[in-house]
């Protein structure tokens, strides 16, 4: 298993990246869409919901204990980085397209605009929840410490992009940054999965080689479970 | 039932947390000014209690305790009872704060109140979700929970209660609403049925207290925000207060408005007795000779419209306000209150540049705009070189698009670079396609001819010929050194705007926004 820090050091740079975008983008969607409350609402909105359904696509999906959750967790944030890249285009593109449209089209298409980001982001919470819950089994720990470093993470980032950030960077600059940390974030989550698994896997190659003839139910580990190999393999 | 017991919490305290926050971020917008530096750390004081409440209340949460085991509702009854009174303290804390350090200390009161309600739902999953291999997948309900009353409250709060009632009203409300959380909590928890008796009569006391104590504790929340030091608690009154869910709009006794806590001028349409700098706006008539159609961004206290609306050859002026609330005001003050029912006159409730943006159809004479503080959260949007652009687009040939710099170099410098021809009048600047001058015969027939309602603006004696004699040397100034209330000329504008270090302003880098990110206001 990954060091905990290590995951809750990538949660809290995950939570940082996703405060910056909402700040970047909810501009960028005021600018096109009006800064008047029907739009503020709506594109808050929008982000909630699409937060809540990425929760649920998360949770769906670490329902498996076989799943990678890790692995799962670095592919959304790469998810998240990408399309971070090119939100502002997409923004501007979309909102030259439906700038004319009545306030409940509006809402949809400011709601289809956000909804993959948002819930990519929605759903990093499960599935590290997940993650960690099958190694202590102390959900309310769990989430807590998780919610903890995840909310810093955005505490920080809130109070950077007015100090700090904003002002230097403007907006593509500050989508940027966001993009370059949840590439950092997938990588160092990539690593953690690696570690994870790693074990496993040089288990059952030792397992494949002392077989004789090939036999990966070889004598020496015949009794274990592959997570007893991994761990006697983790202790060597 | 541990687990629908959670998702409901859950729901709950979310719409209470983002109703409560609704109501902080419109008390620092207005003690602020909108400073666009004071929205991001109040979000930042919200999600770092937030953080900290979590993972205290993630670390209270015993490995042993039972999933569904009811014991944990009272430790969590407690947390939503002491969260729910500390957040409705906190409006107070911000009307305390401002007396003598203005808004940055009542941060700590949000943070506070924010830590108390972000370690409800971590000790909630606790309660209610099994630590097995489900547990993401039922967090993610119970997260989706949280997010849905978070929408909720963002939607009735921010959409309905304050269109409806004022602050301290909806601060009553959601307080009622968290005490009627923490009774449904006591009821389900394992408790002595004497106890729980006790308890909920103990609750409901607390909540008629709540209630009754509101309006005085949340006495006069604007005025404390505005005056500041200045506060007297025997005599510091509004004339006026409108709420809205657009905003808040407070008259002073002189008859001062400020909108959302920033100066938004005077009711007050003399060009004799000029208060508000208001022969800004019957300059118009002497830099265009015929401006027949004209459209205006912002309303306000309705003067400049006003003006505008009798300038000579003016057949229609479009106002575009994106808070109603200044037509509630307006139809209150004699000076002003014919313009809601002039008929050359059209206000429509919307965003300024979205308006712009959906009506290409439209082309006017004149773009009017007596634009807010540059400094002020999403300024950008009416500063930029986008939106100079958008209004260039919706300019008749030889059109004049004017608007208030708030003296800021950076818009100065950006309206002299996208325009080929302008000039600074006081902190305006009136810019175009098409070669302008401010023309001294132009100025002088229209402040002869000129009336509103009826009457001259100027009067016709010795006092008044005096007056409007010094009113047209005011031509003459574009020929003089440049002075800060005086004419400039496109080509010093941009020198002298160069020099100050100013940059042109664009939608991404919102130059005017985060020059300076704290700033703080005198009280008037």
């Amino acid at each position: 298993m990954p060091g905990r820090a290590w995951i809750y050091a990538v949660f809290l740079l995950s939570g940082f990246a996703a405060l910056l975008y909402q700040v970047v983008w909810q501009r960028a969607l005021y600018a096109i869409y009006g800064i008047n409350i029907e739009s503020v609402t709506m594109v808050v909105t929008a982000f909630m919901l699409g937060l809540g359904v990425g929760s649920l696509a998360g949770g769906a999906v670490s329902k498996d204990a076989k799943r990678p959750v890790l692995l799962y967790f670095s592919l959304v944030e790469l998810g998240i980085g990408l399309f971070g890249i090119v939100s502002l285009s997409v923004f501007h593109a979309v909102g030259d397209v439906t700038l004319g449209m009545g306030a409940v089209p509006t809402f949809f298409v400011t709601f289809l605009l956000v909804l993959v980001p948002t819930m990519l982001m929605g759903s990093t919470l499960p599935l590290l929840v997940a993650h960690l819950v099958r190694e202590n089994k102390n959900v309310g720990k769990s989430v807590g410490t998780l919610y903890f470093v995840n909310t810093l993470g955005s505490a920080f980032a809130s109070a950077a992009s007015v100090l700090f950030i904003l002002g230097r960077a403007g907006q593509s600059g500050s989508v940027r940054l966001a993009a370059l940390l949840n590439v950092t974030v997938s990588l160092l989550a990539y690593v953690a999965h690696r570690r994870a698994t790693r074990p496993r896997e040089i288990a059952e190659t030792l397992a494949k080689a002392m077989a004789p003839d090939g036999d990966p139910s070889g004598p020496s580990l015949r009794r274990g479970p592959p997570a007893e190999s991994s761990k006697a393999a983790e202790n060597v | 039932m541990g687990f629908a017991v959670a998702l409901a919490v859950a729901a709950v305290a979310g719409f209470i947390a983002l109703s409560y926050e609704i109501l902080w971020y419109r008390v620092i917008s207005y003690a602020s000014w909108g400073l666009p530096g004071a929205f991001g750390l109040l979000l930042a004081a919200y999600l770092f209690g937030l953080a900290i409440g979590s993972r205290v209340a993630g670390a209270l949460c015993k490995d042993k305790t039972r999933a569904g085991d009811t014991k944990q509702l009272r430790a969590l009854a407690i947390f939503t009872f002491v969260a729910n009174v500390v957040a409705w303290l906190v409006v107070p804390a911000f009307g305390l704060s401002a007396k003598k350090y203005d808004w940055p200390p009542a941060l700590a009161a949000v943070a506070l109140a924010a830590a108390l309600l972000g370690a409800i739902l971590p000790t909630v999953a606790h309660f209610g979700i099994k630590p097995d291999d489900k547990a993401g997948a039922n967090l993610s309900y119970v997260y989706l929970s949280n997010i849905v009353g978070s929408a909720a409250g963002s939607l009735v709060t921010g959409f309905v209660f304050l269109d409806l009632w004022s602050l301290q009203t909806i601060g009553a409300i959601i307080a009622c609403v968290g005490m009627v959380l923490v009774a449904a909590l006591v009821a389900m928890a394992e408790m002595p049925p004497s106890s729980r008796a006790a308890g909920l009569v103990a609750l409901l006391g607390v909540s008629v207290v709540l209630v009754k104590a509101t309006p005085s504790v949340y006495d006069r929340i604007w005025e404390r925000l505005l005056y500041k030091e200045s506060f007297d608690e025997a005599s510091t009154r509004f004339l006026d207060v409108v709420e809205t869910k657009s905003g808040v709009i407070t008259v002073t006794q002189d008859g001062t408005v400020y909108g959302g806590g920033a100066y938004d001028g005077r009711v007050s349409t003399s060009i004799r007795w000029d208060r508000n700098g208001i022969f800004r706006a019957h300059a118009l008539g002497a830099m265009h000779p015929a401006p027949k159609r004209v459209f205006m961004i912002g309303l306000a206290t309705g003067a400049w419209a006003q003006v505008v609306a009798h300038l000579p050859h003016v057949e229609k002026l479009t106002v575009v306000e994106i808070n109603p609330g200044y037509l509630t005001l307006i139809s209150k003050y004699d000076e002003v209150k014919s313009l809601l029912s002039n008929p050359k006159v059209e206000i429509v409730v919307d965003d300024g540049r979205r308006w712009l943006n959906r009506h290409p159809e439209e082309k006017f004479d004149a773009v009017v705009m007596n634009t807010t503080w540059n400094w002020r959260g999403h300024s950008t949007n009416l500063l930029s070189v986008e939106f100079l652009e958008l209004v260039r687009a919706r300019l008749s040939p030889g059109g004049l698009f004017y608007f208030n710099t708030t003296s800021s170099d950076d818009a100065k410098m950006t309206a002299s670079t996208v325009f080929p021809h302008a000039l600074r009048v006081y902190n305006f600047m009136a810019v175009s396609d098409s070669p302008f001058s401010f023309d001294e015969d132009r100025w002088r027939a229209t402040l002869t001819s000129m009336t509103i309602d009826g009457a001259p603006i100027l009067p016709d004696d010795d006092d008044g010929r005096a007056y409007l004699e010094d009113l047209v040397r005011y031509a003459d100034t574009v020929n003089e050194p440049p002075r800060d209330d005086g004419l400039e000329r496109r080509e010093s504008v941009l020198a002298r705007a160069d020099a100050a270090g100013a940059r042109v302003i664009t939608d991404d880098n919102m130059v005017t926004e985060w020059r300076q990110v704290l700033r703080f206001q005198p009280p008037p």
